[in-house]
Formats: C-alpha cells, sequence, structure tokens
C-alpha cells in the first residue's frame, strides 16, 4: 500500500531524510521510532504529501503521495493538534468531511460513529474546541483524520502529551484501525507502545533507517539475550538483592563461570533468568550515533 | 481550480470568523458603525450642528441686523432690553453681543469684565460680522438684475497643466465640455460671461463636474464661488479626500482581519491539515480571500449607493473602479502575512501597505481635473463617475488594469510560498520575500518569466512615482523621476537572480551568473512594452512621464524610435548581468554591482531623455 523509494529530503544544506526506503501493506502498522531531529516528522509528511522529496519515490497504492486522490484516501494526524479553537468539534469535522466531498449524512454517521469510539461524549461535540481539554482535542484531531474513511493513515505521535489512560487508549484504537484493513504508519516516542502495535518498525537516526523489519527479527539481528544469574554466595560482579546476589551474563559458558565461582564459595545458583532484549534497548543500542561503525547495514 | 471547493472553504472561512466573534464585541463594533454612519448623515445632509445658537445677540425684530442673526445656526436672538446697556454689558446678563439699530447708526455692545471684553463676545463680534457678510451676498445673489449687483463678473476656470509643467492659456481644458455648467466657454477669454450673467456652477474643478451640493457644503465642489475676490479659492481635491475616505477607510479595516486569518493558518500550523486535504493551495488561499473580497465590494457598492442617495452621480462604475484596489488591499496583505513571523510583524506589514495604498490611491486622483496623471489611481475612475465626468474605456483600463495585474502577481507570489516547507517556517521578512521569488526559479527561463511578472510592480511604481513628482518643477522632477526609475527597474531585475543564487537554484559561477542576467534583461524588456499603455491616456503628453516610461513616440525621428526600441534591451541586458554577477558571487558583491547597474541606468535615462524626448 505504501512504498518508500530511496527517500531524500534536503531543506537548503541541511539532510533531513537520506535514502530511507520501505513498505507498509494493508492492514499492517508500521512504526518508525527515531531519537528528536532523526527524520521521522519530515518522513511521515512526505507520506502524507505534505513535502516534497527532493530525490526518491513515495507512492501509495501506486499513486504519488501528493495526487489529489491519493490524499482523499489518506488520514493524517500530525503531531500538535492544531485545531480551529473557535469552532465546535461537530462543524470542524463536518468541514473536513466537507472539503473531502463527503456526502454530509454519511458525513454526520462517520462522525458520530468516530466520536463514539474515541468517546467523546455529546455535551463537548456542539461546544468550542478552545474549551476541550487536550485529550479531546487529540480525540477530535483523530477523528478529522478518519472523515474520509482513509485507506491509509498516517500518525505522527498520536498519543503525544497524553495522559496513561488515554494514551493506552489511542493505541488500542490504533491496533483497531489496523484491524479494519487499513494501512497505519505512526511514529512515538514510547517504544512500550511501538512494542505493543506495531507489526514492524524502522529504527531512524540522523535522517537514515538503521534497523527495520518485524520486532523479532531486531531482537534476533540486533539484540543481545541475557541470562540474570542468582546465587546465594557473593560471586564477583554480582549486586545483591533481596538476600540472593544477581549477576548479569550474556552466554551459557559465562553462566557456567558463575556457577563455578558459586561453589568455590560454598554457594550455589539458585535461579537463572533469561530476558529478551527490548525494543528500548534496541533503540538505545541502535539510535546511538557513535554505536553505528559497528553495525551492519540495514 | 473548482469553484465549488472555493466556496466551501470561503463558507467556513466566513462562519468561523463570525464564530470568533465575542457577542459583546461585536454589539459594541455594529453600535459604532452605526454611530459613523449617523454621524456621517448628519454632517452631509444637516450639517454639523455644535454650534447652533452659542452665541446670544440681543437685536430688535425691526432692526436690519435681525434676519442675519435668525438664519444664522449659530447665532441665537435674544429680546433686547436696553436698560442693560445703559452702563455698558456685563457679563451674566444674557447677552454675548448687543445691537442697538438707531434711525443713523448702529452700536454694538460687547461683553466687558474690567473694561476689557470677554472672548466670547470677541467671537460673537466675529461670527455677527460673517453672517452679515453671507446675508449680504445671498441678497446680492437673489437680485433679478445680476449685472446691478455684480457689476464686475470673473470666471476663474482651472484648465489642464501642460507639457512644459505650465497651465495652458486660452480656451477650455478637456474638462471643460460644459457639463457641468457654464464655466467652459468663457475660460481664458475676457472673463465676461456673454450674457453677462452669473455662472451657476464651473468653479472649483473646471467646470467639469456636475453633480449637486449636498446639504451643508458643496460635497464635490460644484456650487458657484462667485462674489468677492477673496471668496475665490483654488480647486481643492476634496472629491478625493472624501472618496479616499470613504472608500479606502474600510479597507483598512478588511485587511486587519484578512491578515490575521492568513497569519493564523501559519502560526501553531492550522493551516497544516488544509494542505492535507485534497484541495490545492490556490483553492485554500481563494476560499479564504473571497469573504474578504466580497466584504470589500459590498461596502463599495453600499458607499456608492449611498452617495447615489444623496444625489451624486454615481454608478456601477464606481464599485468596478474601487475594485482593483480592493484585490491590491488583498493581495499586498497575502503576501505579507506569508511573510511575517507574528502578528507584532503583521501590523507592521499591514500598516505600510495601507500607507503605501492610500498614497497610490490618493495622491494621483488630486490631480483629476488637471491631467491624465490622475488615471494611475483607480480611484480617479470612481470621482470622474461620481460627478458625472465620464471616463473613455482605455482611461478605465489604464487606471484598474496595472493594480489588477499587480495583485494577480502578489496572489501568484503568495502562492509560491502557501506550501508546508515555507509557511511554518520562522525566516526574516525579507528571505521569505526571497523565498517566495526564488519558488517559481527553475530555470533562465522561468527566470526571464519571474522578472517579467514583476514588471506591473515597476509600472505602478513608476506611475506613482510620475505622480508624486510631476508636480515640481520639470527641471527637478525629471532627474528625480530617471533616478526612481533606475532603481525600481534595477532591483525589479536583480532581485529574482539574488534570491535563485540565496535559494540554490543554479551555481554560484560568473558563467551562470552572465547567462541569468541576460535572461532578467530579457524578461524585463519584453515585458516592460506594457508600458506602451500609457498611450491610452496621453500619459507622454506630461513630459516628467514621456521621460519615465521613454516611449519615443512623441518622437518625430524614425531613427529615434528606432533606438529606442532596441537601445532599451542592449541596457536591460547589460545592467542586469551586471547585478547578476555580483549576485553570483555574496550579499557584499551585489549591492555593489546593483549599485554600479543603477548608475549605468541613470546614466542611460539622461542620456536618452537628453537627445531624444
Amino acid at each position: 500500500m505504501i512504498d518508500v523509494r530511496d527517500l531524500r529530503k534536503a531543506y537548503g544544506g541541511v539532510v533531513a531524510v537520506d535514502d530511507v526506503s520501505f513498505s507498509a501493506a494493508a492492514g499492517e502498522v508500521f512504526g518508525i521510532v527515531g531519537p528528536n531531529g532523526a527524520g521521522k516528522t519530515t518522513t511521515l509528511k512526505t507520506i502524507a504529501g505534505l513535502v516534497e522529496p527532493t530525490a526518491g519515490t513515495v507512492r501509495v497504492d501506486g499513486q504519488p503521495a501528493d495526487a489529489a486522490e491519493t490524499r482523499r484516501r489518506l488520514g493524517f494526524l500530525p503531531e500538535a493538534s492544531p485545531l480551529y479553537e473557535e469552532m465546535s468539534p461537530l462543524s470542524y469535522l463536518r468541514f473536513f468531511a466537507d472539503l473531502y466531498d463527503v456526502p454530509r449524512d454519511v458525513a454526520d454517521e462517520r462522525i458520530h460513529d468516530a466520536l463514539d469510539r474515541l468517546e467523546l461524549d455529546d455535551r463537548h461535540r456542539e461546544r468550542a474546541i478552545g474549551d476541550a481539554s487536550k485529550g479531546m482535542t487529540r480525540k477530535v484531531a483523530i477523528a478529522r483524520s478518519l472523515v474520509n474513511d482513509p485507506d491509509v493513515v498516517v500518525y505522527d505521535e498520536p498519543a503525544s502529551g497524553l495522559d496513561p489512560l488515554s494514551t493506552n487508549y489511542i493505541v488500542e484504537f490504533t491496533r483497531e484501525l489496523a484491524a479494519e484493513g487499513r494501512t497505519v504508519v505512526f511514529s512515538a516516542h514510547d517504544l512500550h507502545h511501538v512494542e505493543a502495535v506495531c507489526d514492524r518498525v524502522a529504527i531512524m537516526t540522523e535522517g537514515r533507517i538503521v534497523a527495520s523489519g518485524p520486532i523479532a527479527d531486531l531482537r534476533r539481528e540486533y539484540g543481545r539475550t541475557e541470562y540474570h544469574v542468582y546465587t546465594t554466595v557473593e560471586v564477583p560482579d554480582a549486586v545483591a538483592e533481596n538476600g540472593r546476589y544477581r549477576r548479569v551474563v550474556e552466554g551459557m559458558d559465562d553462566v557456567r563461570e558463575v556457577e563455578s565461582a558459586a561453589a568455590a564459595r560454598g554457594g550455589e545458583v539458585a535461579d537463572i533468568r533469561t530476558v529478551e532484549p527490548s525494543l528500548e534497548g534496541l533503540f538505545l543500542e541502535l539510535a546511538d550515533p557513535s554505536t553505528s561503525a559497528d553495525r551492519p547495514e540495514a | 481550480m473548482r469553484p465549488r471547493t472555493v466556496l466551501r472553504i470561503a463558507r467556513w472561512e466566513t462562519t468561523k470568523g463570525v464564530g470568533g466573534l465575542d457577542r459583546g464585541a461585536v454589539a459594541v463594533v455594529l453600535a459604532a458603525a452605526a454611530f459613523v454612519v449617523a454621524f456621517g448623515v448628519v454632517g452631509l445632509v444637516g450639517g454639523v450642528a455644535l454650534e447652533d445658537g452659542i452665541y446670544r445677540v440681543g437685536v430688535d425684530e425691526d432692526s436690519p441686523f435681525h434676519d442675519p442673526v435668525a438664519v444664522d445656526d449659530a447665532l441665537a436672538v435674544v429680546e433686547p432690553d436696553p436698560a442693560v446697556v445703559d452702563e455698558g454689558l456685563r457679563p451674566g446678563e444674557g447677552y454675548d453681543l448687543y445691537v442697538e439699530s438707531g434711525p443713523e447708526r448702529t452700536r454694538l455692545y460687547l461683553v466687558r469684565r474690567d473694561g476689557e471684553p470677554t472672548d466670547k463676545s470677541l467671537a460673537a463680534l466675529a461670527a455677527f460680522r460673517e453672517s452679515v457678510e453671507a446675508y449680504n451676498e445671498r441678497r446680492m445673489r437673489s437680485e433679478d438684475n445680476e449685472t446691478a449687483a455684480f457689476p464686475v463678473v470673473v470666471t476663474v476656470e482651472f484648465v489642464e497643466r501642460g507639457t512644459d509643467g505650465g497651465a495652458d492659456d486660452g480656451g477650455g481644458g478637456p474638462d471643460s465640455d460644459g457639463t457641468g455648467g457654464g464655466g467652459g466657454e468663457g475660460g481664458g477669454g475676457d472673463g465676461q460671461d456673454d450674457d453677462g450673467g452669473l455662472p451657476s456652477t464651473g468653479g472649483g474643478d473646471g467646470g467639469g463636474f456636475g453633480a449637486p451640493s449636498i446639504g451643508a457644503f458643496d460635497l464635490f465642489g460644484t456650487a458657484g464661488t462667485s462674489g468677492s475676490p477673496s471668496a475665490i479659492a483654488p480647486p481643492f481635491p476634496f472629491q478625493s479626500l472624501v472618496l479616499a475616505f470613504l472608500f479606502v477607510l474600510p479597507l483598512n479595516f478588511v485587511i486587519q482581519a484578512y491578515g490575521s486569518s492568513m497569519l493564523s493558518e501559519r502560526l501553531d500550523r492550522r493551516g497544516e491539515l488544509l494542505l492535507v486535504a485534497p484541495v490545492t493551495p490556490a483553492e485554500i488561499v481563494a476560499g479564504k480571500t473571497l469573504p474578504y473580497a466580497a466584504t470589500s465590494l459590498a461596502i463599495a457598492a453600499t458607499v456608492v449607493a449611498g452617495l447615489w442617495l444623496i444625489g451624486a452621480g454615481a454608478g456601477p462604475l464606481s464599485v468596478l473602479a474601487v475594485v482593483p484596489l480592493s484585490l491590491l488591499f488583498l493581495a499586498l496583505t497575502f503576501l505579507g502575512a506569508m511573510f511575517a513571523r507574528s502578528f507584532k510583524e503583521l501590523t507592521f506589514v499591514s500598516v505600510t501597505v495601507s500607507t503605501a495604498l492610500t498614497t497610490y490611491a490618493f495622491v494621483p486622483a488630486i490631480f483629476t481635473a488637471t491631467s491624465p496623471v490622475a488615471f494611475v489611481s483607480p480611484l480617479t475612475v470612481a470621482v470622474r463617475d461620481l460627478t458625472g465626468a465620464g471616463v473613455t474605456p482605455g482611461q478605465f483600463l489604464f487606471a484598474t488594469g496595472p493594480p489588477t495585474l499587480v495583485a494577480g502577481v502578489c496572489f501568484l507570489f503568495g502562492l509560491g510560498v502557501y506550501r508546508e516547507e515555507d509557511l511554518f517556517t520562522q525566516r526574516p521578512v525579507h528571505l521569505k520575500a526571497l523565498d517566495a521569488l526564488a519558488g517559481r526559479i527553475r530555470r533562465p527561463r522561468s527566470l526571464a518569466l519571474v522578472v517579467a511578472l514583476l514588471v506591473p510592480f515597476v509600472f505602478v511604481a513608476e506611475l506613482v512615482a510620475v505622480a508624486l513628482l510631476f508636480a515640481l518643477p520639470v527641471a527637478l522632477s525629471i532627474p528625480l523621476v530617471l533616478a526612481t526609475v533606475a532603481v525600481i527597474e534595477e532591483l525589479a531585475k536583480a532581485l529574482p537572480v539574488y534570491a535563485g543564487f540565496v535559494n540554490g537554484r543554479y551555481e554560484r559561477t560568473a558563467g551562470v551568473g552572465a547567462a541569468a542576467g541576460a535572461a532578467a534583461g530579457v524578461g524585463f524588456f519584453l515585458a516592460e512594452k506594457l508600458s506602451l499603455l500609457v498611450q491610452v491616456v496621453g500619459l507622454p503628453d506630461v513630459a516628467v512621464a514621456d521621460a519615465a516610461f521613454q516611449t519615443g513616440l512623441g518622437s518625430n525621428s524614425l531613427a529615434a524610435v528606432a533606438v529606442l526600441a532596441v537601445a532599451p534591451l542592449l541596457l536591460h541586458v547589460a545592467t542586469a548581468t551586471v547585478s547578476a554577477l555580483g549576485a553570483s558571487r555574496d550579499r557584499t558583491a551585489f549591492a555593489a554591482s546593483l549599485s554600479l547597474a543603477t548608475l549605468l541606468h541613470l546614466v542611460y535615462n539622461l542620456a536618452v531623455v537628453s537627445r531624444l524626448v
């Protein structure tokens, strides 16, 4: 559905995105993560047709991203929700539905359906948006991205600035959108949620994708499985924890070495736990420019 | 552009704007507007009555001075009591002035305090004298035997200024066709009206205006000016002043709202979501502009209808004449809103726009009755329409075409930066302006097109310069206008080239600079042929205008015409190349080369004018 090839975007002499390629299929949630200034937002805006690529192509269902027909099928949610505060959610959403040539009765049905799903209660629907809380404003912004019943939704930090409850809700909502067959591309700082929602992710830093693929594959390729070995006696490099001693090692040879050390001190290994690498761990590993020289090409 | 989409956005802009207004604020604005209208109508129709009965004058009903006092609103007749003047008039006795008419002479008593007349009493005396003079004047006019009343009649006629900067002598000017009364034919002759009668109109503005006198004062300067020589005043551009106020002042309010709306799309990135929708920037801008353009049109139509109701010869032409002015206000405000980074900067921009355009609209219109220079301003068309003087299609085109083109070009350049990458950046205004120019540049051919698009700006700027300077002595005005023209034209050619270099549209090499300069020069040369439009209204008849536009068509020499056709091409290519070579290096080199190019242009202008014009 979305195909980004060799995308490059430069602002004057500053390269925001460099040689980025990825694709996302219908029904898939594709996440883009990376530190601030990594090029995530520019990439998403290019998909939304807002930013013209300096080089490379961005196609949505085979059509250029900036084509009117593509925009008609796409829902975009920017990181901030700069709505027209003097309007009510209903009039605001109706206006945008109108711009997408959605008939009034269909628009009203979609708008109420989206607001129901987002649990925006009736009393806030007719009031000025400026009087609403940030969470409610964000929900209106999400509802706006759905008034045209898009095949593709592009969300930039959809839960930005929201409380944990609202964040969870919006993340779940994102999952539902994909379950309905829509292609979802989104960026987020909260890596736990990316991990929970995304089928595949791309990790960006300094405008380039340094790793991409299913999270499990990334773990396998870039992550390191850790073993937390608990002993009854103190061994070198172990830390005391609840009356026992924990040492973190990376291979079975190391485990056996800890076992020997404990036995030599009259103790034994009480427990061994395997800890899979988290996305956060991968992110910290991969997004650090200082480690880029050691890593393979994505 | 899809009209339906534009209308949707326009409707939204209107409802959004109305929704953003507090009801209390709306009520205050409506009340203020109603007050202004009411005050204006009272002022126009009934006159301002703040001084009604301010001076109390004791005068007997049998006194010959009773009627002059009674008819003057500022004076109030008070029943005289001879006892109060026995020992002199004192404050607090109910009089400001006391008239004691005897069979042989009249005594006037002033109120005195400590032996000195009070200020109010002296003011009452002055008002009394004016009232008596005006009364006598009216009496004289109403005499059947006008020759007896006014043994000598001098008809003053203001004629069109000639090409030498002085007034034509003898004969009526083009506007003295008698449409406004009898002032035309007798001008410049022996000063004696053929029939010995008084001219009914024809004073003021050369007899070209036939609108009736309105209310308490003569709005369109059509009333007679016969009377004592001291009563005859040179033509004051009152029509232009009133129309500038009526037409231009409301536009200032409209552009404030418009600029604010356009800028608020940029601040906080609110307009980003519109850009994602399946609508083009042109549709967004057209939709957002339409309500304000319609409001401007409605205001102009209301003003014209109001003037028509009170007797001026206003018609649809007046409204049509104001349309380009409204578009120009909106277009420049739009451009300003695209460049400004904050409401503070927008205020500065909109005040500049307002001042510049009011000058552009008002100053040339001052010369409505005396010079074709007046047609630089569309307001002149409205003035002539309102006064029944008539406008030819050529004059209409000349007055309204350039501002319409400039408005179109402003919208075009503004649309060039109406995209995510430019809309939400916080670059300084001058860099944004360069971005707008560079936004349309892709290759040398498009550079020539951008330079050509600036020619309407150049044309209007030069026309305004002519209008501002032509009243000066020719020896001063021509060098000044030639220098101004050189600066304007060199900037128009050089800035797009510089913008291209600054925005990395082409490489910074001398070769590219030369090519860009040549393209800019050719583009400017081809587009400046627009200046031939000045022929439509006979502007070259004005020496300073002919110097500015150098049409050469006034010359009898074929060779001169041929030289004037080719020489500008060489000039523009040469000077643009000089500037472009500097632009290809850095800002300092650009400033130096632009100065050199301007100097070369000025030398050329002086040479051409001294030899051929």
